[in-house]
């Protein structure tokens, strides 16, 4: 999260609303103040990840004889070691295996649901909704236990999975996934489709379009600003996620990177310079996905939040 | 999971032998291991003559081996990746090795047992090993014992509370003082034998404006090393054994008594430990900034290449000559069938051969480093100083305990102890409200 948090704090600073007005003496006055008290925040939560892409080019036995505060020792091989010692090549394979499918199937499963929320009004729509929403204060921890023993008992086919049921399958964590993602995405779909002018459905109803065909050829195009900020939520998201990896997966061969950074570290001795590194290397996919759709990201972070 | 078999047979090992009665079990058991015995010796005695030496028991058979090192992270996955490809090779089989990284595979043991275990996989002897025998989540082995070349102290910590075993011995590592040769001789100091002589040589080292030891308790375990220690100097081995399973009171004078001794050594300590990791301790012994500290033999690990060579250890002295020095922390690492093992005697045959002196050689002689092995007929060949000096400190101790945090409940060592340790290093002065609070939730824990 933190990664995906410090960058934004960097362009609220240089857009600042309040020194862009030109007001008063007073307005201009506020705006630097903002100015500042926001640099010192982005300086606080950037500067970890600038001290570990610092260190990370930096030889341990350097900084171990000279401490963190030195300068020099400068290297590249952290990276070409964390590459190796970690299997990264396997591990970001094993990582895109799990979130591409669960992405495409989470805003899938919740567009559907929201459009029918969202475009039908029977009694239980609140409720429905309440209760996509409530899944969504259950802390995953608190399901730990039930969900590995219904997992354990799931018989899948061997072709799907070697150990004969969905744990150590990247099936489990596909569901597991889309599962816990549903409620948040349903909500802010819902609210999204709410907004779409109703007159729109009613003249595809009077040119004959079904339900389907309202749904997908007419609710899905106009929705697809709020897909794709969906989109690169849910991929950062399911991408960071750690915790059912290491529950639901017993296979060294099988974790997802972010589980997999864990190899960099021996049973007693930790080489942080090469952590850090792995961590870039590790970070780096969400860096570029962030960047690369910033927009989506930003305005997702607004979505739905003037209807509801 | 159907599991009543190992409950039962738990059940029956508390009972005396008079109630639980020589039923069909038992004497089927005593059969299999007559016949384990004659495969273990066939194993042993007919070298390369590939899995010829598979007894009516325990056949060789394809297994699938879970290990605690993650692959390509250095000579600890070398030597176990070593050991699979030999007995492979050997008892012509498939051994399927899965590999996942030691502390992922440690904090995940409860969900990989009872998920999908691997046939065999590493594990740890003493309580860490007999708690899952008792939650029968690891197979009875004792028909595999005993072994050629694993001794009698290796036997008592492979055994359950029951009085069988369910765990083979691999290798070991013994917690010692420490300290660099090159800055004894400098100053022409003596490893020390007699605490007199271990405090005068403290004091010499202040004197020269050297902290006598090193130590960190960042890392929450690195101080039960010192505790265990003084406890075992102090109180003797049986009281360590006795502390750990909960049949003496952590708020008894004794156990107060290790803490009041540690308050008067901590003046010896680095200071702001709590803030410290282990290897910025070792480092700073390395440097000479330090002159001692007490650590696993893994301490070579945290110190540059060119002070490795140069490091030696001695054991603690004694504290009480009544009791003597002649106990100490060696953690010993080895092997576990799982009860969910899909073919139990293949596992079997397998972790036979894994405590054999050919497997630690096929281990160290594939490795960049090696390992102390547990079976007195593996070759030494690779050891290095500090390792042959392992040996003969570890032989000529008469007990060997596994550490604190291996040797009693992990609940109680990982939430409690080092939370309690780290509090009593902050305030020395309140061993009393401490000892107390770790007796109330050890009782809570233990039952």
């Amino acid at each position: 999260m933190t990664t995906a948090t410090a960058p934004t704090a960097v362009p609220t600073t240089t857009k600042n609303p309040l020194s862009a007005t030109g007001g008063g003496v007073i307005n201009r006055r506020r705006g630097r103040i903002a100015t500042v008290i926001m640099a010192v925040l982005a300086v606080v939560w950037l500067f970890p990840l600038l001290w570990a892409l610092y260190n990370s080019f930096r030889e341990y036995s350097y900084t171990q004889t000279n401490g963190y505060l030195s300068f020099g020792g400068w290297t590249l091989d952290n990276y070409k070691d964390a590459w190796d010692r970690g299997n990264f090549g396997l591990h970001l394979k094993n990582s895109l295996l799990i979130t591409i499918p669960a992405v495409v199937l989470t805003l899938f499963l919740s567009s559907l649901v929201a459009f029918v929320l969202a475009r039908f009004s029977y009694r239980f729509n609140l409720t429905l909704l309440g209760v996509f929403l409530a899944a969504n204060l259950l802390p995953p921890q608190a399901l730990l236990i039930p969900v590995f023993k219904m997992f354990r008992e799931i018989p899948l086919p061997t072709f799907m999975s070697e150990s004969g049921t969905m744990l150590n399958s990247f099936w489990a964590l596909i569901l597991v996934n889309t599962a816990f993602q549903l409620g948040f995405c349903t909500f802010v779909l819902s609210n999204y489709m709410k907004t779409l002018p109703h007159e729109i459905y009613e003249s595809a109803e009077l040119d004959g379009a079904s339900v389907w065909r309202q749904y997908w050829q007419l609710t899905m195009p106009l929705v697809r600003p709020a897909l794709a900020a969906l989109a690169t939520l849910q991929v950062t998201w399911i991408y960071n996620e750690f915790f059912w990896a290491t529950v639901l997966i017993s296979r060294g061969d099988k974790y997802p990177v972010t589980s997999a950074l864990n190899n960099l570290r021996g049973q007693f001795f930790s080489d942080t310079n090469l952590v850090a590194a792995g961590s870039i290397i590790v970070a780096l996919p969400v860096l570029v996905v962030f960047f690369a759709l910033q927009k989506q990201f930003v305005s997702g972070l607004t979505l739905g939040s003037t209807k509801g | 999971m159907a599991r009543p078999a190992p409950r039962e047979s738990h059940l029956a090992g508390t009972l005396p032998a008079s109630v639980g009665g020589f039923g069909r079990r038992s004497l089927l058991r005593g059969a299999l291991g007559v016949g384990a015995l004659g495969a273990a010796g066939m194993l042993t005695a007919c070298g390369d003559d590939g899995g010829s030496g598979s007894g009516a028991s325990a056949k060789a058979g394809n297994v699938k081996f879970g290990i605690n090192e993650a692959k390509g992270s250095g000579p600890a996955n070398e030597r176990l990746q070593a050991m699979a490809d030999a007995y492979a090779k050997k008892a012509g089989v498939t051994v399927s090795v899965n590999a996942v990284d030691h502390n992922t595979f440690q904090e995940s043991i409860t969900t990989y047992l009872q998920g999908s275990p691997d046939d065999v996989f590493t594990w740890f002897a003493g309580y860490r090993m007999a708690q899952f025998a008792e939650g029968g989540q690891i197979a009875d082995v004792s028909d595999v014992w005993p072994l050629d070349g694993i001794g009698d102290a290796f036997k008592k910590a492979s055994t359950a509370a029951d009085g069988k075993q369910y765990f083979v011995p691999v290798s070991y590592y013994p917690w010692a003082v420490f300290h660099r040769k090159s800055v004894f001789e400098k100053n022409g100091w003596t490893q020390p034998t007699t605490m007199d002589e271990l405090t005068e040589l403290m004091k010499e080292m202040q004197g020269k404006k050297m902290t006598p030891f090193a130590f960190a308790a960042k890392d929450a375990w690195a101080p039960m090393g010192t505790f265990d220690i003084l406890n075992m100097r102090l109180n003797g081995f049986d009281f360590h054994m006795a502390l750990t399973k909960g049949e003496k009171t952590w708020d008894s004078p004794e156990v107060r008594n290790v803490f009041s001794t540690w308050k008067t050594l901590l003046p010896y300590h680095q200071e702001n430990s709590l803030g410290r990791t282990w290897q910025e301790a070792a480092t700073s012994m390395a440097k000479g900034e330090c002159g001692m500290y007490l650590l696993g033999t893994f301490v070579v690990d945290g110190v540059p290449t060119e002070a490795q060579e140069d490091l030696d250890f001695f054991t603690f002295p004694a504290l009480d000559q009544t009791i003597g020095a002649d106990a100490l922390d060696a953690p010993i690492d080895g092997f576990c069938v799982a009860s969910g093992a899909q073919d139990e005697e293949a596992g079997k045959a397998f972790i036979t051969w894994l405590a054999s002196a050919e497997a630690a050689d096929a281990a160290n002689n594939s490795a960049s480093a090696p390992f102390i092995a547990a079976n007195s007929a593996a070759s030494t060949a690779k050891y290095g100083e500090l390792q042959k000096k392992s040996v003969e400190v570890v032989q000529n101790a008469k007990s060997i305990a596994q550490f604190l945090d291996r040797d009693t409940n992990a609940d109680l060592a990982n939430t409690v102890i080092t939370a309690s340790l780290q509090e009593f290093i902050k305030k020395p002065d309140s061993i009393d409200s401490i000892t107390t609070s770790i007796q109330q939730q050890a009782k809570s824990i233990l039952g």
